[in-house]
């Protein structure tokens, strides 16, 4: 009788790295999938680089900012839902004292639906809202799992230009030794992709940026190195950045992108010389572990923590409640608080 | 009188230091609480806070709530403690080096103290809180209700602090030395002197505050043990931060005034039993004698449960109603007067003789068996022996001034080196007094406060039913009508009668034992409480009254007399006198014009018993001439006879198995 691993073992034993449980969040981002594609910088190919002689930058204080997003359908229009949705974004700053202090914050409720296929009644009663309303394009309006798809589309627009309009406000204010690091790219502003002392961590690898030996090259980097610094190139809007991978944890075990972040500064010759001490200062930074988030191997602690504070602060209605859900008998909708 | 001592504004207009949060865990209830508060809080065990209900906004205020912080938490977002090594790497000097410092949580549990509006009574509002102000303090112990008024009653017990602040704390005298409630137990480890401490601490609070309207006030203490209550009337040595609690409580620091201090003598019947013998100090100490009256009254003392019987019971009883103090005809044709020790002893004898003369030996006189006579004889013999000094065979006693008792007076009475029955018999005989004195009004104060220590020895929570016990029962639970009120310390709370200390209204402890709290009658106390109390500090105090809901920790400056161990060093004890020199110390004592060598010319020769007796005659007298009063009561120089022949007398019969 066939042992049911001994298939497992055998092409382990051929030589591929095993590996276990593939969370959630490394499948990434679905909005950005396709090859884009990127130009090394520091070689004429991505090569990889140990960490081991790497000093870590000397920050001075740092400033950590993400941004949430929370919403739910409270009504529907005939078929077409009205989502209210909360987004909020923070930065707190970490000091001499390494504890974390909220420096700035913006916060904001919106509706999002599709107002011409909503009933007059409702669509009025909607519009004379003390609320922002956001329409979600008339081509999602029809089945109801495009229209949720899309009006999530719209909910991380607005949690987006918060974090950017947020993120442009600090950096004016920003120490001379002080650097902001953003949870995501740094790309989608121009203020923030020509800063000097801005950071985007990415955790989130849809993006294909290689093919092929510098593909698994990335992939694969071993714990405590980096790949070398690319520039990937350029789609839509983006602006010019330059990046590189770091690993925080050893995968293997785990799965290719555990432990894994693409990093994002200033496209600028002075970044080549800061890739290796960013690189392993973002490695310093993995105590503490930002659990229980299962995250946690990419989830710097202090975004982890602007995260936690953000979400405390919240409208409690809008987090999820592990409430029955059995019908309402003789309810038109669910009442919802203002 | 409430006052600030550094809060620059109210507490309702101070910044708020908490928050009160309920879960469905740990959700509000109107008796308890949870609130956080920044990491870096003045907030610690025993802090007392006050959270606001905001108001309605119409002009109506909310619900205020002060409570007394009993437990607290501290705790990470960190999920298990193994991603704290992972984090780490496995090693503990990472962990401290991470770059960013974990968001903790400064948890706080507290007990809710008062609400106002009392009704109806709710769960506490998830409101502010803040830090008590004097004016909360009093708020929250109810001390408004006795502080003011026309009569106040409010008694200093120390200084409540935390946080900076630092407010009095008061107990109300009705409920401390009746008619409410009465009586007050310490507890606490030996050796920090902290019991008693405590005890003349509040005494000399007692006595500078016990309200005019109810009367005069006493105390009575029983030095149990070495020197400790031997110098109440010198200073001892205070600190600046002592006499600066002392004015913040409006405590007079000052030694008490009025102290009467009592001694048995030695076994030698001249020189006292006490440490207080210093030559500077011993002439205040006056000799505490009994004769056989004042025994016989407690001779249920000295009985045993073994002993106790309606017989002995009847003979005794048929002693101090038929023959003490009277003339007796013993019904073999001698009449006797019995006063002392030594007439009882002749009685017996004659008896004895009597019944051993009479034909065939009968063994029974006057209905009472002959070997309950000797049961009696042997108990009140044995007494007179081991407790020689304070009884005396012959010659009268002497006593504390029953009936003369005056305020604001601490009457000491030493027995830490008499015997445990002696003891036993000292307190007995005392405290019955001062109830009986006290039932008919006519002690000369209003009320007692009877100071014990040891308590655990008089009324121990096991062991048997002793006269002493049932006594401490009965004050502890019918005192505080009479104004007998028990002040009793002892080291383990949990060692002595649960009727005694249960009646106890205050409760004191200082530094607790850990295996003494982990006893049933400290389940009350949170965890962090007892913690609190396995380490406090000495001059720091855990009070429980019956005003307070919750008990309250509070600072006692340490007390203006001189405690024992200073005392015996400044004032050592003086070395045992040779009996002439002490005899004659003691008629120098009442008599100036005195000179001891005409005393011991006086005495040359003379039989010392004789001596005693006639010193302790002057003693009592106090004449004017004590030196001639005490020769005329010494007597003629008579020759010594030659002892007579005993006649012999025949064996008894019957009573061969009789154990005495």
């Amino acid at each position: 009788m066939t042992v049911s691993g001994s298939w497992v073992d055998a092409v382990v034993a051929a030589g591929a790295v095993p590996a276990s449980h593939v969370p959630e969040a490394s499948l990434g981002r679905n909005d950005v999938e396709e090859f884009t594609g990127a130009d090394p910088v520091e070689a004429g190919e991505l090569r990889v680089h140990p960490l081991d002689d790497a000093r870590p930058l000397a920050l001075g204080a740092v400033s950590f900012l993400d941004g949430i997003e929370q919403w739910r359908v409270v009504g529907y229009g005939g078929i077409t839902p009205i989502v209210r949705a909360h987004a909020a974004a923070a930065i707190r700053r970490r000091g001499p004292d390494r504890r974390l202090r909220t420096v700035a914050e913006a916060a904001e409720e919106v509706a999002i639906t599709r107002l011409d296929r909503l009933p007059a009644g409702v669509r009025r009663a909607l519009e004379a809202a003390d609320v922002r309303v956001l329409d979600f394009p008339a081509e999602d309006a029809g089945q109801p799992a495009r229209a949720l798809a899309a009006a999530r589309l719209e909910v991380q627009k607005a949690r987006a230009a918060l974090e950017r309009r947020l993120a442009e406000q600090r950096l004016r204010a920003l120490a001379a030794d002080e650097w902001l690091v953003v949870d995501g790219v740094l790309s989608d502003s121009a203020a923030l992709s020509e800063h000097p002392r801005a950071l985007g961590v990415v955790k989130s690898h849809g993006a294909q940026y290689f093919e092929g030996a510098e593909l698994e090259r990335a992939l694969t980097l071993p714990d405590a190195h980096r790949t070398g610094v690319f520039r990937p190139k350029v789609r839509g809007a983006g602006r010019d950045i330059y990046s590189w991978y770091v690993r925080l944890w050893p995968w293997e075990g785990n799965d290719l992108l555990y432990g894994l972040l693409r990093l994002e500064a200033r496209a600028h010759p002075d970044t080549l010389g800061l890739a290796a001490p960013i690189a392993a200062w973002i490695r310093a930074q993995r105590a503490p572990i930002a659990t229980p988030d299962r995250r946690w191997d990419r989830l710097l602690y202090p975004i982890h923590d602007v995260e936690t504070y953000l979400r405390a602060r919240a409208p409690s209605d809008l987090t999820s409640q592990p409430a029955s859900r059995i019908p309402h008998p003789g309810s038109r909708l669910p009442r919802a608080a203002s | 009188m409430i006052e600030r001592r550094d809060a620059p504004h109210p507490s309702h207009l101070a910044p708020p230091i908490g928050r009160v949060v309920a879960t469905e865990q740990k959700p509000a209830t109107p008796h308890q609480f949870h609130f956080w508060t920044a990491n870096q809080t003045t907030i610690g065990i025993g802090a007392i806070v006050r959270v606001e209900e905001p108001g309605s906004g119409n002009g109506e205020t909310g619900k205020v709530v002060w409570g007394v912080v009993t437990d607290g938490f501290a705790y990470s977002d960190l999920a298990t403690p193994l991603h704290d090594v992972v984090g780490a790497e496995g090693d503990p000097a990472k962990a401290a080096e991470s770059p960013t410092v974990r968001q903790e949580i400064r948890l706080w549990t507290a007990a809710v103290l008062r609400q106002t509006p009392e009704e109806p009574l709710q769960p506490v509002p998830l409101g502010q809180v803040h830090v008590a102000s004097d004016v909360d303090v009093a708020q929250a112990l109810r001390m408004d209700a006795y502080l003011g008024g026309a009569e106040p009653t409010a008694i200093p017990v120390g200084l409540y602090t935390s946080g900076g602040l630092e407010a009095p704390v008061y107990v109300d005298a009705d409920f401390l030395l009746g008619p409410e409630a009465a009586h007050l137990n310490i507890s606490g480890v030996s050796g920090l002197a902290t019991k008693t401490s405590a005890v003349e601490f509040l005494l000399t609070s007692i006595f500078q505050h016990f309200p005019p309207h109810k009367g005069r006030v006493g105390a009575v203490c029983f030095n149990v043990k070495g020197p400790d209550l031997c110098f109440l009337d010198r200073p001892g040595t205070l600190q600046d931060e002592d006499r600066r609690r002392y004015e913040r409580l409006g405590v007079e620091p000052e030694p008490f005034r009025r102290v009467r201090y009592y001694a048995p003598f030695k076994a030698d019947g001249v020189n006292l039993n006490t440490l207080r013998t210093h030559p500077d100090l011993v002439g205040d100490v006056e000799p505490l004698v009994w004769g056989l009256r004042e025994v016989l009254d407690y001779a249920e003392v000295l009985l045993n449960r073994d002993d106790i019987d309606a017989k002995a019971d009847a003979f005794i009883d048929f002693l101090a109603d038929r023959v003490v103090d009277k003339e007796f005809e013993d019904g073999f044709g001698g009449v006797h007067r019995v006063v002392t020790f030594a007439d009882l002893e002749r009685l017996f004898r004659s008896i004895f003789d009597g019944l051993e003369l009479a034909s065939r030996g009968g063994d029974s006189w006057r209905t009472h068996h002959i070997a309950t006579m000797r049961k009696v004889r042997n108990r009140l013999a044995n007494i007179s022996t081991r407790c020689k000094g304070l009884v005396t065979d012959d010659g009268p006693s002497n006593d504390l001034p029953w009936g003369r008792f005056d305020d604001r007076t601490v009457y000491v009475v030493d027995v830490a080196n008499v015997d445990p029955l002696g003891q036993d018999l000292v307190f007995a005989r005392v405290v019955s007094q001062l109830r009986e004195r006290l039932e008919r009004r006519d002690l000369g104060v209003d009320a007692v406060v009877v100071f014990v220590d040891e308590l655990n020895k008089y009324a121990p929570a096991d062991g048997p039913e002793t006269y002493v016990k049932k006594m401490l029962l009965d004050i502890s639970e019918r005192g505080r009508y009479l104004g007998l009120v028990l002040f009793g310390a002892e080291q383990f709370r949990s060692q002595v009668h649960r009727r005694v200390v249960g009646n106890a209204g205050t409760v004191v402890f200082g530094r607790m034992d850990a295996d003494e709290l982990a006893t049933p009658g400290y389940q009350v106390l949170s965890p962090a409480t007892k913690i609190k109390l396995a380490t406090l500090p000495i001059g720091e105090l855990m009070v429980r009254h019956p005003h307070f809901t919750q008990p309250i920790f509070v600072r006692f400056p340490r007390p203006a007399v001189l405690r024992g161990r200073d005392g015996v060093e400044r004032y050592p004890p003086a070395a045992d006198l040779p009996f002439e020199d002490a005899v004659a110390r003691q008629l120098v004592k009442l008599d100036r014009r005195v000179r001891p060598n005409q005393v011991k010319d006086l005495i040359a020769d003379r039989r010392e018993e004789d001596v005693r007796r006639a010193l302790a005659h002057t003693r009592q007298t106090r004449p004017q001439d004590a030196l001639a009063h005490f020769k005329k009561q010494l007597g003629g120089r008579v020759a010594a006879a030659p002892a007579a022949a005993r006649e012999s007398v025949a064996p008894l019969n019957q009573i061969s198995d009789e154990p005495y």
